[in-house]
This record gives C-alpha cells, sequence and structure tokens, in this order.
C-alpha cells in the first residue's frame, strides 16, 4: 500500500537547514493498522504529510497503491488525496458554518458527484450519527464532531485512513469510542495510519513506528504481551505525571 | 452541478457572515442603486419627452432664435425673429399657416385670486396648426391681433382654478398689472411639446409685445407645412425666405434656427446621450469602488479561513476549485449586494419622482438584469486576487494556520 524509500524533507529555516526527514524507508501493506510515535519534532507529522500527498519529498520516492506519487502535479496529488485517502485532524477541522451531513459531503463535491445525500448519511451511519445529521458542528460534542470528521474521511471510500492525534483532544472515554470506530474500519479493511504520541492509543494498534530526528529508530508488530507492557508503561509514566504535580 | 454546489457554498458563507456581507458589498449597493437609478431617470426622461413631442403635428416646423454655426455662444442669443418674418413665412406656397410665439411666465389676478401661469403671446393660427379648440367661448380671431385687443383666452387648469363652476366668459382679469376680458377657455389638453397649455393663457401677440414684453421680437415662430412629406424642402425655402427678409448676406451665418419635429427629438436624444455618459460614469466610479471594498473583504475571509481552505485541499479540492470557489463567493456577494442595490435605487426614484414631481423615471427589467450582471462581474473580478491568493496557499502551512 504505501511504499517509502530514502525519502527525505528538507526545509530551509533561515540560514539553517532542517532535516525533518532525513531518509525513512517504510513499508506498510494494504489492511494494516499502523501507529507512527514520537516526541514532537521527531518527523511524524512530515510524514504524515508525506504519506498524506499534501506535501512532495525533497529526495527520494513514494508509491502508494502502487503509483509513484512523489513526481505527481498538484492538480494529480488533490485527486489522489481525493479518492484514496480519508484525512482525520486532531481538532476535527469540520466547516462551522454547515451541517455535519453538508461537511460529510465536502469530499464528494470534490469527485464531481451529482448525488451527494445518501452517500454522506451512509458514511454517518457507520460512524452511527445520523440522528445528527444537520446538526451543526457547533451543536455537537467533541467526540460527535470527530464521528463527523471520520464520516467525511471514508466518505469516498479510501484505501488509506491517515488520523493525526485523533483522539488528542478528546477525554479517555470519548477517545476510546472512536478508537472503536478505527478498529471497525480496520476490521473492514482499510489501511490505518494512526500518528500519535500517546503511547495507550499507539499501543492499540497492530503495528508500532517509532521516530526520533527525522529518521526511524523503531518499528514493531505488536502481539499482545508487547501491548500490554506498552499499555502499563503509559499508565505508570501518566501516574508519575500525577504525582509529580 | 458543481458549480451550482459551489455557489450554495458561497451563499451559506455569506449567510454566516450576513452583517460583514452587507459591509463588504456596501460599494456595490450604492454603485448599482446608482446604475438603477441613472437608468431609471435617462429611461423616464426620454420617454417623457418623446412623448411630448408626439404631441407636435408631424407638419410642424419650428423656428427659434439663435445661430447653428456658433453652438458655443448658444447663452447669447441674437433675437432676429419678428411678426413680420411669421407674415412673410405665411406667404410661401408650401407654408399653410405660421403662427409668432413669445412666452413669459406672468401672475394673473381675479379678484383676491393670484395664479402664477405662462403667458403666451401669439396670433389666431397658433391654436388651428396644433389642432387645440376653445371648450366655451371662442379663440383668438385675426382682428384681435390686428387691433392689439385686450382680450385673453385661458388654459383648461388656469379657468378651473381661478372661476370653478361660475363662468368665466366676459369676466375680466389682469395680468401683469393689465385689465384683460376672457372671451374663451380652452380644451383640456396637458402637454403640447415642452409645455403644459392647461396652465397657460394665450393673449394677442400685438398686446402682448407692446404693452408687457416690451420688445418687438417673437421667441418663436411656428410654421405649419402644406405637405409633411416635403418638410425638408420647405425648411430650406423657409431658410432663403429669412435670409431675405433679415437680409443676410452670402457667406455670412443664419441668425435662426429652423427645426423640424424630428430634429428637436434628436437634439433631445443628444442631450440624453450626454446625460448618459455622466451618469453611467458616476455609476461606474462607484462600482468600482465598491469592488475594492470586496476585494478588501475576500481577502480577510481568506485568511481568517486558512485552515478550511487547507481541510478543503486535503479532502482533494484542486488549486482550480478552490480559485472557483472564491471567485464565485465574491460574484455571489456581489450580485446579493446589487440586488439590495436596486431595491435602493428603485426607492430613490420613486422618492425622486414624488418629490420633484416634473421628473419621470421608468425603471425595466432589462436595466435590473444589466445591473445585477454589472455587481456579477465586478465581484468576480473583485475576487479575482483573492480567490488566487487562496488557491496558491500550501494545504500544509493552511492547515497549521490557527
Amino acid at each position: 500500500m504505501i511504499e517509502l524509500r530514502q525519502l527525505r524533507k528538507h526545509y530551509k529555516m533561515g540560514s539553517s537547514v532542517v532535516h525533518a526527514l532525513d531518509g525513512a524507508d517504510l513499508d506498510i501493506g494494504a489492511g494494516e493498522f499502523v501507529s507512527l510515535t514520537g516526541a514532537s519534532g521527531s518527523g511524524k507529522s512530515t510524514m504524515m504529510h508525506l504519506i498524506g500527498c499534501l506535501d512532495r519529498p525533497t529526495s527520494g520516492s513514494y508509491k502508494l497503491d502502487g503509483i509513484a506519487v512523489n513526481r505527481m502535479s498538484d492538480r494529480q496529488l488533490a485527486i489522489v488525496r481525493n479518492r484514496k485517502i480519508g484525512f482525520v485532524f486532531q481538532t476535527f477541522n469540520l466547516i462551522n458554518r454547515t451541517s455535519a451531513v453538508d461537511n460529510v459531503a465536502v469530499p464528494l463535491i470534490y469527485s464531481r458527484k451529482t448525488s451527494t445525500k445518501a452517500a454522506a448519511m451512509a458514511a454517518l451511519e457507520k460512524v452511527g450519527l445520523t440522528k445528527r445529521a444537520s446538526h451543526k458542528p457547533s451543536e455537537l460534542s467533541g467526540g460527535e464532531r470527530q464521528r463527523v470528521a471520520i464520516a467525511r474521511a471514508i466518505v469516498n471510500e479510501p484505501k488509506l485512513i491517515l488520523a493525526d492525534e485523533p483522539t488528542g483532544n478528546l477525554d479517555s472515554r470519548t477517545g476510546d469510542q472512536i478508537m472503536a470506530i478505527f478498529h471497525q474500519l480496520h476490521a473492514a479493511g482499510t489501511t490505518i495510519v494512526l500518528v500519535t504520541h500517546e503511547m495507550d492509543v499507539a499501543a492499540q494498534a497492530k503495528r508500532i513506528i517509532r521516530m526520533r530526528d527525522g529518521k526511524i529508530v523503531a518499528d514493531e508488530i505488536l502481539d499482545d504481551l508487547k501491548r500490554s507492557a506498552l499499555q502499563a508503561e503509559a499508565h505508570a509514566g501518566s501516574h508519575a505525571l500525577g504525582s509529580s504535580t | 452541478m458543481f458549480l451550482l454546489r459551489i455557489c450554495m457554498m458561497a451563499a451559506s458563507s455569506l449567510r454566516a457572515n450576513l452583517m460583514r456581507s452587507i459591509l463588504a458589498c456596501l460599494g456595490v449597493i450604492f454603485g448599482v442603486a446608482a446604475v438603477v437609478s441613472a437608468m431609471a431617470i435617462l429611461e423616464g426622461s426620454t420617454r417623457d419627452a418623446v412623448k411630448r413631442f408626439e404631441t407636435l403635428g408631424a407638419d410642424q416646423i419650428i423656428v427659434t432664435n439663435g445661430n447653428d454655426g456658433r453652438r458655443g455662444s448658444r447663452s447669447v442669443v441674437r433675437l432676429s425673429l419678428t411678426e413680420s418674418d411669421a407674415n412673410a413665412l405665411g406667404e410661401l406656397d408650401s407654408v399653410e399657416n405660421t403662427a409668432p410665439e413669445s412666452l413669459i411666465t406672468a401672475q394673473i389676478k381675479y379678484f383676491e385670486k393670484n395664479l402664477s401661469i405662462q403667458l403666451l403671446a401669439t396670433n389666431h393660427n397658433y391654436t388651428r396648426i396644433n389642432g387645440y379648440k376653445p371648450e366655451r367661448g371662442r379663440e383668438l380671431a385675426k382682428q384681435d391681433v390686428t387691433s392689439g385687443r385686450k382680450v385673453c383666452i385661458l388654459g383648461h387648469k388656469v379657468a378651473k382654478e381661478l372661476f370653478g363652476e361660475t363662468p368665466a366668459i366676459g369676466a375680466r382679469v389682469r395680468i401683469g398689472g393689465l385689465g384683460f376680458t376672457v372671451v374663451g377657455v380652452m380644451e383640456k389638453k396637458g402637454f403640447l411639446g415642452m409645455r403644459d397649455v392647461d396652465e397657460q393663457v394665450i393673449i394677442p401677440l400685438t398686446t402682448g409685445l407692446t404693452r408687457l414684453f416690451g420688445n418687438k421680437y417673437v421667441q418663436f415662430i411656428t410654421i405649419q407645412a402644406q405637405d409633411s412629406n416635403e418638410l425638408e424642402s420647405v425648411t430650406q425655402e423657409v431658410k432663403r425666405k429669412l435670409r431675405v427678409e433679415h437680409s443676410i448676406r452670402a457667406g455670412e451665418p443664419d441668425d435662426f434656427r429652423v427645426m423640424t419635429k424630428e430634429q428637436i427629438t434628436q437634439s433631445v436624444g443628444g442631450f440624453v446621450d450626454i446625460m448618459a455618459i455622466v451618469l453611467y460614469s458616476i455609476a461606474g466610479i462607484s462600482l468600482v469602488v465598491g469592488g475594492i471594498g470586496i476585494t478588501n473583504i475576500m481577502l480577510v475571509s481568506v485568511t481568517e479561513r486558512t485552515r478550511e481552505i487547507g481541510v478543503r485541499m486535503a479532502v482533494g479540492a484542486k488549486r482550480g476549485d478552490i480559485l472557483l470557489q472564491f471567485l464565485l463567493e465574491a460574484g455571489v456577494v456581489s450580485v446579493f449586494g446589487g440586488g439590495l442595490g436596486v431595491l435602493l435605487g428603485r426607492g430613490f426614484t420613486k422618492i425622486l419622482e414624488n418629490v420633484t414631481v416634473v421628473l419621470q423615471t421608468h425603471t425595466t427589467s432589462r436595466s435590473i438584469l444589466l445591473a445585477l450582471g454589472m455587481a456579477f462581474f465586478t465581484g468576480v473580478a473583485a475576487g479575482l486576487y483573492p480567490a488566487f491568493r487562496a488557491s496558491r496557499l500550501d494545504p500544509v502551512e493552511a492547515l497549521r494556520h490557527e
């Protein structure tokens, strides 16, 4: 599904050059559930932007679903994002002045679909939000907003879902509900890449990739043993944090 | 379909910021109001003028003082026409009748009643040429003019206001301090040429010139041609005759102007054209200013909605889609402003009509569509730069924008 070879991304910051991504090699197969973790500045956001076709690498190659996308035009990238990728953001990024169902329909408009209502409602049904379809984002809770955002991400039935800290702005119970939806989507065959710095969220994936200083430093398949070890570690960390304050 | 959806999105963002949208298109509102009013006034006054000249007979030729060749010095019209000119022209074979006319504003008094009127000094041919008939009493007779009698014939409205139901014939009235006997009341006619003859009082030319006007010149001579198909040749004949009467040597310019009804209508048209240029320039300037207002607000809107633009790009909007969306949004805002402008302009012309009374306006659906079209293109042109800026945003940067 995703094939990265020696992928690099350099930015100029004043006179110095920042190596946001410094030669990453990565393969993610179709239907995998992968989490991408690392501290801020580790390059995980840059990685997500590149995988999401929002940005082009400075060098290296990227094949998405067998097609080289690193040399595509802006227009072609937009089509790829529209057809193959669904984005879920930490801050939901809904358009506040329109209803939930209209938000979900936005990708359909850009794929020049003539009728959007039925597909948008079907996507809302998958996240269990049909009753709130005509509500505006401001009338919805955080968890509901994120579910609308997920419905928007899946409305075009993309092969890949890219979620950037999807539970970051939610309490843990609501976060669990959102994660349950990702598990459902994964079970239905969608490839999911979850970017997060929260270990207990990252531990829910089947595979975890850790990044530091623009490089992939660890890439492991999570079995139940490793997963519970990670979750215990995450809880200990939060307890330690709690006791220190 | 896609365009319709984009328009609907634009409409929803307009609704979300209604007050700001109205402020943004304030300039367009006034610009369109100006266009609509300008067109209504032009259309109205053209129709009005045309309607008035329609009342003149097709066989009429009007001779006025002044000179065709020196339009620049029209304010110093040299008076040259006299009653004897009218009589001389009347002797031409191709001319049926001539009426010398002089007009002033005067006060007419009947006991304690006092009225401001148009006082027309003319001869017995005036009513005949214009097919204007008395309702009661008689019209001017030849003897009235030759012997300079102090008689007058009242316009319909003048008689009604001065006498009401009581008979006017035989009554003594004072006009400009001079006593006159009312010998006739004219029928209700309305406009004859440029003036409302119902508000007019007719007196014999000689009486007017010698006793009231204080000069021997007349303001114009109305000529009725024998054959309305020969107006061009009659015009030439009239010119030749007048040059002889005024002893104008060859090579010297005329000291009079001869116009047919058609030429008068054309000259009104020319005036209307100049008015149109002036009014449209003003309207155009306010539309440009309105466009700048829209550009300004659209730039703010693009900055404010940077994140939204990023999201739209992330879910598959092409740069062209974003460009189109903001262009249409500017267009929709502008047409919305245009709609308000049309209402404002209609209101303004209605008030203008009621306040000034004399000004006639006429709003056509064509002018409304034209104004809305202009508003749309102003909006799209104004939205060009902001929309371009929006479409060039980097999706990653835009998504990061707070």
